[in-house]
């Protein structure tokens, strides 16, 4: 559990976080969302003690991370897969790492088999490629099989093989137990691998919603209509009350009328329709309005109505 | 993937001791897993010895007798002075520098939380390095030079009194020009400034003070290292300059108030 309250982080002038507050529970992957610069690297740096905040506190397991013993086996980070030294070998990089926290030998060539780097232990790691360095870092990461695991942006530059690895990892872990914090800008990214979401824009908590209660939330729900008289079916459409916005390729973006009654209203009227498509809010979608919304700096419901819920 | 499930219920709480032995290993094998430290390592050994027999034999074929201050031990330690202290020093400065350019201090930062254990592990470990070496390369460097210079019968033997302390004294030498150069990096944290920073230090500030005016130029240039230095590795130590004694306190007070300045910083500051 990671349990954050009233973080705050100012350098100089700039407010980075901004009075943070929420919890990351256990069982489930909670995707940490926001626009390039919203703070959340700077947020698990202060979590992970790496910078000092300006006031708050995060908690890990209800201690400061600075004063956890042998952190390394309660929390397993993966900030910046690129922060190795290339002449090492990936053997030695994580076995350093293991020996810091008196985590057993035996444990390394465990984690280089489960992030499939077995056949490169022996190699430098100044050889590797980017996606194999996410899988080295995320390998140091589960070294010490900490309850709690945060990483930063961990599919950024990997291929289709390794995003779906890391995806199909961050379940399993949740679905054993662990606490899994996982940031990303990438909201279709979220949307398949989180079941819980917190959003943050400029610092400050947006949103902390189940993923699915954002879609719902969103509530731009419409019916995609294409017909070869569109004008005639808009204008039957909108005296009957739904609102209709032409789409640049053709078809009728119609709210406000569900699919069975646009087809049955064009039936009656002998229009044929070529295409009637249900469409639910995109969850990309629901996250450009919030984080459109932290731009302007307004308060947020959102975030007030899931807490008390949870 | 199974093997990622399992969740420790380890809640016993380590000993102090088993936790500094944790520190300890860790940077050992850091520093063991890097090759370009032994190349480095070995390269400041060659050269170190290259220039000390180049040493000797000058001052074995010159007809005229070599001044007092370039008698005995000293003469030992005239190619070690530069060969052996700079690089020494210089992987000394990259123990941080490498970790601050790469950002593996984080990851340092986040197995060690307690900064202040880091530090002493680099030191613990790249001090006690540089010491190994810095006495192996001392006795060498003697037997070597002394060798050369006993044709001349100009040698000292090291059943002398005063000289296996003064060679004792050039591994100490070494050893605190490392962690000087250390703490340099941790503060610094950028290689090249730190490098200049630390031979600044070293070597700068004795050459500064040659420069000023008579009264000043030893009373300031006796608390430099390489002052001091001379002092405790030469037979005859200068009246002018501090004794033995006093020189060896201050070839420890460089490097401690080194890592008590590193130690300061690196704990109030972010990671970089």
């Amino acid at each position: 559990m990671i349990e954050l309250n009233g973080l705050t982080k100012r350098f100089g002038r700039v407010t980075a976080v901004d009075d943070l507050s929420f919890t990351v529970r256990p069982g489930r992957v909670t995707g940490f969302l926001g626009p390039n610069g919203a703070g959340k690297t700077t947020t698990m740096r202060l979590i992970l003690g790496l910078d000092v905040p300006t006031s708050g506190t995060a908690l890990v397991g209800g201690r400061r991370y600075r004063q956890l013993i042998r952190p390394l086996r309660q929390v397993g980070s993966l900030l910046d897969a690129t922060a190795v030294h290339g002449a090492r070998t990936a053997y030695d990089h994580l076995l350093s790492v293991a020996v810091s926290n008196g985590i057993r030998r035996s444990r390394v060539p465990e984690v280089l088999e489960l992030a499939g780097l077995d056949s490169v232990a022996a190699h430098r790691i100044r050889g590797f490629s980017l996606g194999m360095k996410h899988r080295l870092g995320i390998a140091a990461a589960l070294l010490g099989e900490p309850p709690v695991l945060m990483f930063d942006e961990p599919v950024n530059g990997l291929d289709a093989d390794g995003v779906r690895w890391v995806r199909q990892l961050l379940r399993q872990l949740a679905a054993n137990g662990h606490t899994v914090l996982v940031s990303s800008h990438l909201m279709g990214e979220m949307a398949l691998t989180a079941d819980h979401l917190i959003v943050i824009g400029r610092g400050k908590l947006i949103a902390d919603v189940p993923t699915q209660s954002l879609t719902r939330s969103s509530g731009r729900a419409d019916v995609l209509v294409r017909s070869p008289r569109a004008s005639e079916l808009a204008e039957l459409l909108t005296a009957r009350g739904a609102a209709v916005t032409p789409e640049p390729n053709g078809g009728l973006a119609v709210t406000g009328m569900h699919a069975p009654a646009i087809a049955d209203l064009a039936a009656a009227h002998g229009i044929a329709v070529h295409e009637l498509v249900p469409r639910q809010p995109s969850l990309e979608q629901a996250y450009l309005d919030l984080t459109a919304e932290s731009t302007e700096y307004r308060a947020t419901s959102t975030a007030a109505g899931a807490e008390a819920g949870s | 993937m199974t093997a990622v499930a399992s969740r420790t219920g380890q809640r016993v709480v380590p000993s102090l001791a088993a936790r500094a032995r944790d520190v300890l290993v860790f940077e050992w094998v850091k520093l063991r897993s890097v090759r370009s430290n032994y190349v480095t390592l070995l390269l400041a050994a060659m050269a170190t010895i290259g220039a000390t027999a180049v040493v000797a034999q000058t001052i074995a074929s010159t007809r005229a007798a070599p001044p007092a201050a370039l008698t005995g031990v000293t003469v030992s330690f005239l190619g070690y002075a530069e060969y052996g202290v700079i690089p020494v020093s210089v992987l000394a400065v990259l123990q941080f520098t490498s970790e601050y350019t790469t950002g593996l201090i984080r990851t340092t930062f986040c197995a060690v939380p307690r900064r202040w254990a880091v530090l002493a592990g680099k030191a613990a470990i790249t001090g006690g390095a540089a010491l190994v070496a810095g006495e192996v390369l001392a006795f060498i460097c003697f037997f070597l030079t002394q060798a050369l210079l006993s044709g001349r019968h100009r040698g000292v033997s090291l059943t002398q009194p005063g000289v296996p302390g003064a060679v004792l004294a050039g591994g100490f030498v070494l050893c605190a020009c490392a962690l000087t150069a250390l703490s340099l990096g941790a503060i610094i944290r950028h290689t090249a400034g730190a490098i200049a920073a630390a031979l600044a230090a070293i070597y700068g500030l004795a050459v500064l003070c040659m420069v000023l005016p008579e009264p000043w130029r030893y009373d300031t240039g006796r608390f430099t290292m390489p002052f001091a230095a001379f002092q405790v590795l030469t037979m005859h130590p200068q009246p002018d300059l501090l004794s033995p004694a006093v020189s060896m306190l201050v070839l420890a007070a460089w490097p401690a108030a080194a890592l008590l300045a590193a130690g300061l910083v690196i704990t109030t500051r972010d990671a970089g």
